[in-house]
This record gives C-alpha cells, sequence and structure tokens, in this order.
C-alpha cells in the first residue's frame, strides 16, 4: 500500500540513455500499466523501482520514503517474471510457501497454509497443490508463479510481461483471468507490457514509454481517444490507424482540410473549427481508425472515393481492407466474410465522428471531432 | 506452371522407428506424416497450417526433394517425382533462414542459380527486372546483404526463389522471424507477388492469421494427419473437428464442456460448477438427447447478451473490457471464462446479471471423445 514517485529519473547503459528525465506518479492502489514498444525503456524502469537497477540521477520513492539507496529485499516489493521462474522439485503449494518462509518474512506453518489457501481460491489452482510445476499447463504454471506473489502483502507488486510468453489463445484468456482477480489484489501494482490490448484491458492509467520517455500518461480511454501525438494513436488499436496528410484551408466562418493529393475534402465538425483555425500551421494530418471507414463494391454516391484493393486479410474476427487511393493505403476494417480480388475497385467514405487532427509538422494532438461530446461522455462515465 | 498432387503420402524417420517401439507408443502414431493426400491446383496459394512437429515442414520438405517419401507418390504436373532429384523438380524455395552468399551483391545473389545454368546476362538481367519491383527491392540490387534489414533479406530470399519462374514455390515459414509490422508488410506483398505471377505456391506456417489471409486453401494438420482442407471461410465457419476450431480464429472460439438437459420440449446447456443454462439452438433438436455430453464451441463474436427476455439464466458480468476497437464481456462458468465481444461501445458492470443467446448457425458441437464435430 504505497504510492510510488519517480522524480527525474536517468539511467544510462553506455552511451545509450535506457531512461531519460523519466518523473511519474503511481498513486496507491492504483494497476499502473507501462506500455511501449521493445526497447522503450519499461523494464529497466521496473528494475529501477525494485532495486534491481540504480538510476545515475533522480529520485525513488515509495510511500514518501526515498528508497534510492534501500537494497531490493527491503523495499518490500513482490516481483513476477515473464518467465516464472517455479522451484521444479517443490509443489505448488511450497512454490507459493516459499517467500513466506524464507528467513526475511518467516512466518509460521499455520500463518502459511491459511494464506495459501485463500489465495489458491482466489488463482483457482486450490486442486493443484499437490503437483510440481512440471505437471502444470503453461497457464497453470502462470497462475501459481502469480500466486506467490500475491500471497505476501507487499508495498508494491512489479509484473513483468507475465503474459508473454503464452501463446496467443492463453494470453486472452489469461487476460481476463488476471482482470477478474484484480479487484482482490489490494496493493499498488506496476505492469509492464507491449501488448495494447493487455494494457487497455488491465490499467487504471497507462505510462506510454518511448526511448526512455514518458510520452503520455492517462486512461486507456484517452489514449484512444485522445492520444497526445501520432506515435501514441499508432500503438493502440489493430489495425493501426491511418494518418492522413492534408492542407488546412481556412475560410470566414468554416475551415476545411484537403488530403488524399488534394483531392478530398473534410469538414471539421462545428466544436473544432476555431482550435483548427487557430492552430499555426496548414500542415494538418488527420487520424482515422479503420472502423471509421466505409465500404462499397459499388458506387452506392457521389461522395464515396474510388480506390482499388491492395489486400484483404483476414484477421481472426475480422477482415483487414487495405485499400489504395493514388498513392495512399488505407486500412479499412470489414466483416469477417468479406471477399474480394485484388486491384478490384472499391468504394470509402470517412466517418469524421471520431477523426482525431494532429499538428502535421510536430505529429502533435490539436483536437477531436466531437470533443466536446466525448469529454462530457467521459465525465459521465 | 504446375498442378501439385500428393497421394497417400507417409514419411517415418528411421531413428524413429525404434525409439517408438522402446516406449512402447502406439503404432499408428510412428509416423511423422501419415496418408496425405491433397491436389492444388495450377496457380493456387495452399497453406499448410499446424503446431509445431505437426508434419508440415517435413510435407514440404518431401514436396522439394529434401526427405525420401516413406510411402506414397507425388506428381507435380503429371510427373511422378518420387526419385527426382530437387534440382530436376523446377521448384523454388524460400525458408525462414535468408541464406544470402554475403560477398556478393543482392543482384548477383539473386543471378547466382541462373549463371550456375549458364544462362546468358541479358537473360539474367531480365529476369531480375521483373521480380525485383515485385518485392520491392529494386532499389537494393548494389546493395551488400550485410546493409539490409530481416524483412528486405527475406524479400531478396524469396525474389530469389522466383527468379528462375519455377513451377511451384515452395514457402517455409518465411515471416516468423520478422517483427509485427515488417511481418504485415511482406504478407502483403507476397500476396500480391503471387496474384501477379500466378506461380502454384505452398507456404508452410504456424500462424492462422497469416494462412488465413495468404492462401486460397488452408490445408490443417495434426500429428502428421491432415484434419481439414477447405478456404479460410470454411475452416473459420464450418471446422471439421475441435482441433481446428480452437486453432483458427483469434479470439479464440470457446470451447466448454457440456451437459444437455431436457427441460419441457427445449434442450439446454448445463455447465459444470455454475448456474448458467443456454438454449439449444434449435436445428439440433435431432441429434442432441437428455444428459448427452458434448463440448459447445462458439465464437466470442457469436455469444449475444440478450436484449430481451429469453430462457437463459441470467449470470453476472465477470470481467468487462474495453479494447478501444471492441468491447470485451466474459462470464464465469465453472472454472473457464465464457467471453463475447462486439464492436458496439456498450458498457456492463462488474456482478451485473446478464442473459446469453449463442447465435443460431454459428453454434457448434464436438464429441467430448473424439472431439468430431457433431453434425445436424
Amino acid at each position: 500500500m504505497a504510492q510510488i514517485e519517480l522524480e527525474n529519473i536517468t539511467k544510462q547503459f553506455g552511451d545509450v540513455k535506457a531512461l531519460d528525465n523519466v518523473s511519474l506518479t503511481v498513486r496507491d492502489n492504483e494497476f499502473f500499466v507501462l506500455f511501449g514498444p521493445a526497447g522503450a525503456g519499461k523494464t529497466t524502469l521496473l528494475k529501477t523501482i525494485a532495486g534491481a537497477e540504480f538510476p545515475e540521477k533522480g529520485l525513488v520513492k515509495i510511500g514518501g520514503n526515498i528508497v534510492n539507496h534501500v537494497e531490493s529485499k527491503d523495499r518490500n516489493v513482490s516481483m513476477v517474471f515473464e518467465n516464472y521462474a517455479l522451484y521444479p522439485n517443490l509443489s505448488v503449494y511450497d512454490n507459493i510457501a516459499s517467500p513466506m518462509r524464507s528467513k526475511l518474512y518467516k512466518k509460521d506453518e499455520d500463518y502459511i497454509k491459511t494464506a495459501v489457501d485463500k489465495v489458491t481460491k482466489m488463482m483457482k489452482i486450490n486442486h493443484l497443490l499437490e503437483r510440481k510445476p512440471s505437471q502444470l499447463s503453461n497457464g497453470q504454471r502462470q497462475r501459481v508463479a502469480l500466486g506467490r506473489c500475491l500471497v505476501r502483502t507487499p508495498n508494491v507488486f512489479l509484473m513483468d510481461e507475465p503474459l508473454a510468453h503464452l501463446d496467443a489463445k492463453l494470453r486472452h484468456f489469461m487476460r481476463g483471468e488476471l482482470k477478474e482477480m484484480q479487484t482482490s489484489i489490494n496493493s499498488t501494482t506496476i505492469y509492464v507490457t507491449h501488448d495494447y490490448m493487455e494494457a487497455m484491458s488491465l490499467a487504471d492509467r497507462i505510462g506510454v514509454l518511448n526511448h526512455g520517455e514518458i510520452v503520455q500518461t492517462g486512461t486507456a480511454q484517452e489514449m484512444y481517444y485522445t492520444p497526445c501525438n501520432e506515435f501514441v494513436a499508432r500503438l493502440f488499436g489493430e489495425p493501426e490507424i491511418n494518418i492522413l496528410e492534408g492542407k488546412k484551408y481556412a475560410r470566414e466562418d468554416s475551415v476545411y482540410v484537403k488530403v488524399l493529393d488534394q483531392d478530398v475534402l473534410l469538414y471539421p465538425s462545428e466544436d473544432t473549427i476555431q482550435v483548427l483555425k487557430e492552430t499555426d500551421t496548414d500542415d494538418i494530418h488527420i487520424g482515422m481508425r479503420g472502423n471509421d471507414i466505409k465500404f462499397a463494391f459499388e458506387k452506392p454516391g457521389d461522395e464515396w472515393l474510388e480506390g482499388t484493393i491492395y489486400a484483404n486479410e483476414p484477421i481472426g474476427n475480422k477482415v483487414i481492407m487495405t485499400v489504395l487511393i493514388g498513392d495512399t493505403k488505407l486500412a479499412v476494417t470489414c466483416p469477417n466474410d468479406t471477399v474480394a480480388e485484388l486491384d478490384q475497385k472499391v468504394y470509402v467514405k470517412f466517418n469524421m465522428m471520431n477523426a482525431i487532427y494532429f499538428n502535421g509538422e510536430t505529429q502533435k494532438f490539436i483536437i477531436r471531432n466531437n470533443m466536446s461530446r466525448y469529454m462530457a461522455e467521459k465525465r459521465e462515465g | 506452371m504446375a498442378q501439385l498432387i500428393l497421394k497417400n503420402v507417409y514419411k517415418r524417420y528411421d531413428g524413429q522407428k525404434k525409439k517408438m517401439f522402446k516406449k512402447k507408443k502406439k503404432k499408428e502414431n510412428d509416423f511423422a506424416v501419415k496418408d496425405v493426400s491433397y491436389e492444388c491446383q495450377d496457380g493456387e496459394f495452399i497453406g499448410i497450417l499446424g503446431p509445431s512437429g505437426c508434419g508440415k515442414s517435413t510435407t514440404l520438405r518431401m514436396v522439394a526433394g529434401l526427405e525420401k517419401i516413406t510411402a506414397g507418390e507425388i506428381y507435380i504436373g503429371d510427373v511422378l517425382i518420387n526419385d527426382l532429384q530437387p534440382k530436376d523438380r523446377n521448384i523454388g524455395l524460400a525458408f525462414e533462414d535468408y541464406a544470402l552468399y554475403p560477398p556478393l551483391s543482392i543482384y548477383e545473389n539473386l543471378a547466382f542459380n541462373m549463371r550456375a545454368k549458364k544462362k546468358k546476362e541479358d537473360e539474367i538481367k531480365k529476369a531480375i527486372e521483373y521480380v525485383a519491383p515485385l518485392m520491392k527491392i529494386d532499389d537494393l540490387l548494389d546493395m551488400k546483404p550485410s546493409a539490409l534489414s530481416g524483412g528486405q533479406k527475406q524479400r531478396v530470399n524469396i525474389a530469389r526463389a522466383i527468379v528462375r519462374r519455377p513451377g511451384l514455390l515452395l514457402l517455409d515459414e518465411p515471416l516468423s522471424h520478422l517483427d509485427g509490422k515488417m511481418r504485415q508488410q511482406l504478407r502483403q506483398e507476397i500476396k500480391r507477388m503471387h496474384h501477379e505471377i500466378k506461380c502454384t505456391t505452398i507456404i508452410v506456417t504456424h500462424d492462422q492469421m497469416e494462412a488465413m489471409s495468404l492462401a486460397d486453401r488452408i490445408v490443417i494438420m495434426k500429428e502428421g494427419e491432415i484434419q481439414q482442407i477447405g478456404t479460410p471461410l470454411e475452416v473459420y465457419d464450418d471446422p471439421a473437428n475441435e482441433f481446428v476450431a480452437g486453432f483458427i480464429g483469434e479470439p479464440p472460439m470457446n470451447l466448454m464442456p457440456s451437459v444437455i438437459e431436457k427441460q419441457g420440449d427445449k434442450y439446454m446447456f448445463t455447465f459444470e460448477g455454475s448456474e448458467l443454462q443456454v438454449e439449444v439452438p434449435k436445428r439440433y433438436n435431432k441429434v442432441v438427447k437428455d444428459k448427452m455430453k458434448v463440448t459447445l464451441g462458439v465464437r466470442p463474436v457469436d455469444v449475444l447478451i440478450a436484449e430481451e427476455e429469453v430462457s437463459s439464466t441470467p449470470v453476472p458480468v465477470a470481467v468487462y473490457e474495453n479494447l478501444g476497437d471492441e468491447r470485451r464481456i466474459s462470464v464465469r462458468v465453472g472454472e473457464m471464462l465464457l467471453s463475447m465481444t462486439t464492436p458496439e461501445d456498450v458498457y456492463y458492470e462488474t456482478g451485473q446479471n446478464v442473459q446469453l443467446v449463442f447465435h443460431e448457425e454459428r453454434t457448434h458441437l464436438f464429441d467430448p471423445e473424439t472431439g468430431g464435430r457433431i453434425k445436424v
């Protein structure tokens, strides 16, 4: 039970800055997800909190106390790694009991039994207590590893990609399991992942890392609907968000953006006009997600744009169609049974409802369509 | 251009036989590939899909001539190729590893095999100029392999396989080395290349998404045997058995052990350790009976939350996830979670009761003993 504060953390490995002036506050009892591409510095940040790495600059505070010089074992943190690191010669019961039997936390066996019973019931592994790790499935092993972490009541739980090496199918189920038992975790948790669905599903708040810097912190909804720049917008959602390059034309009481080689005019919603007008560049990028583009094989009307099919790929429960218009490729989300020939004609139409505007020079977020409506909904939600 | 036919092909590795007998394993298990037959039409793109160790690569290697065939016949066109040398089979091959010649430029790498066959230089040049843009490597021809990224090297590798315009192109996990983005791009390029040259192509992969997006038809294998052959849509909508149902699709199909219970004129799915009961789609009325054990298979997109009163038991929402593009809602059923996904912008509180309905046409039943599909 503790708030974690990081102040201006810098960590260098040789010439490489793994963490570059990172400041971050994780609230007491919060489930905080560190998210970013490989090499962004996620694990290094986690290790800094655990006390496995020591920063060159900056302060690490747990529960208000500076812990820079406190050894790992005295920080009262509990960590789960990607590989479960279970003791192969011990039963599930003994594996889970092991941290409480260590010299540091030495508890009596009655206490241990109560604690193990509680956590194994919660993890639904109480029927496996006698088994050895080798007799368990991957998913069960993962639950044992988590159970061993949860059996203590540390200040902080640190989880480093605990689902990463399960196969895709199992990962889906385990994510649900983890989410379900989240309510019974009564400690601040920091969870590292590179899977955007895990991040969105589990997090109270997400911190996006890139090149050792925090790019944005916020809720999953904020990341998806109001990303602070194009990099963040691209990280969330499948297929990746389409970014259309355009030019802004301001008129007396309106503004429009020409995209796709100046051929297509897009009209921003009322509430964005003023902000877009005041933006000091004409170089505007519009972010448009695949499910906001409609498609048809017969031209339904004049306002529909003609393109050709560059690719048509089923990815499980939907088809991602890549539509080529001029030199621009657009990813369009289609129903699972969409069958199409490559290079055949297709017509698309943009639904501007969720359009996000970025500054074309800086790639930074300007505003999104229906911002006010979205903000109102957010308050209610 | 060629048609490929496999007729009752078997493969047994020599060492394997002894080992198997020592362990007293069942006899039918000692084949790496067992009774594999299929026909690949001229110009068709076939995906061989399965988990590791299912015999998919072995099958490909027998077609390539890199493995001896234990029994059965393989034809390319109308020629029996069982005893033909690999070089005489007119096959283009690309593996997961690129194996480019490091001291040679990309152009020379592509030209190497044709030069070995004493082709004229202007012919070679023409061939390379044709394939380079197909694989988007026309800017790389003067570079050395060491200057290329993994994705670029794989493009060159595939270009080298098709530059001689083989009758048959064989690709063994060509994308599994590459990371997300690169993989997706190259997947598109491979499909477009095939669309352009219409060369009969076989790709071996363990990634269902790859097979689904590339292949005209998919051959799904498990433990050396073919489970199903069909178009991507066929194997998704109409899986032959529980294995195929679970292997194809993401998020995966819910597969739940269930006991059927007759209630009046209705049949209900019931689940051990759960109060949940959901009505069995009417079309199964002829094949189900009271107390029958089945494995219920239904995809997350085909589970719906009823808006009006239905016969299923209300159950509390265990997990609600907003994933941006879609929402996922799960309920606890005994030891398992039953999940549904919807693109609609809906919200359910954890603990809130919901009533579930399964899509009438797309609810599957499997025999829990054999895994076979119970059809109407």
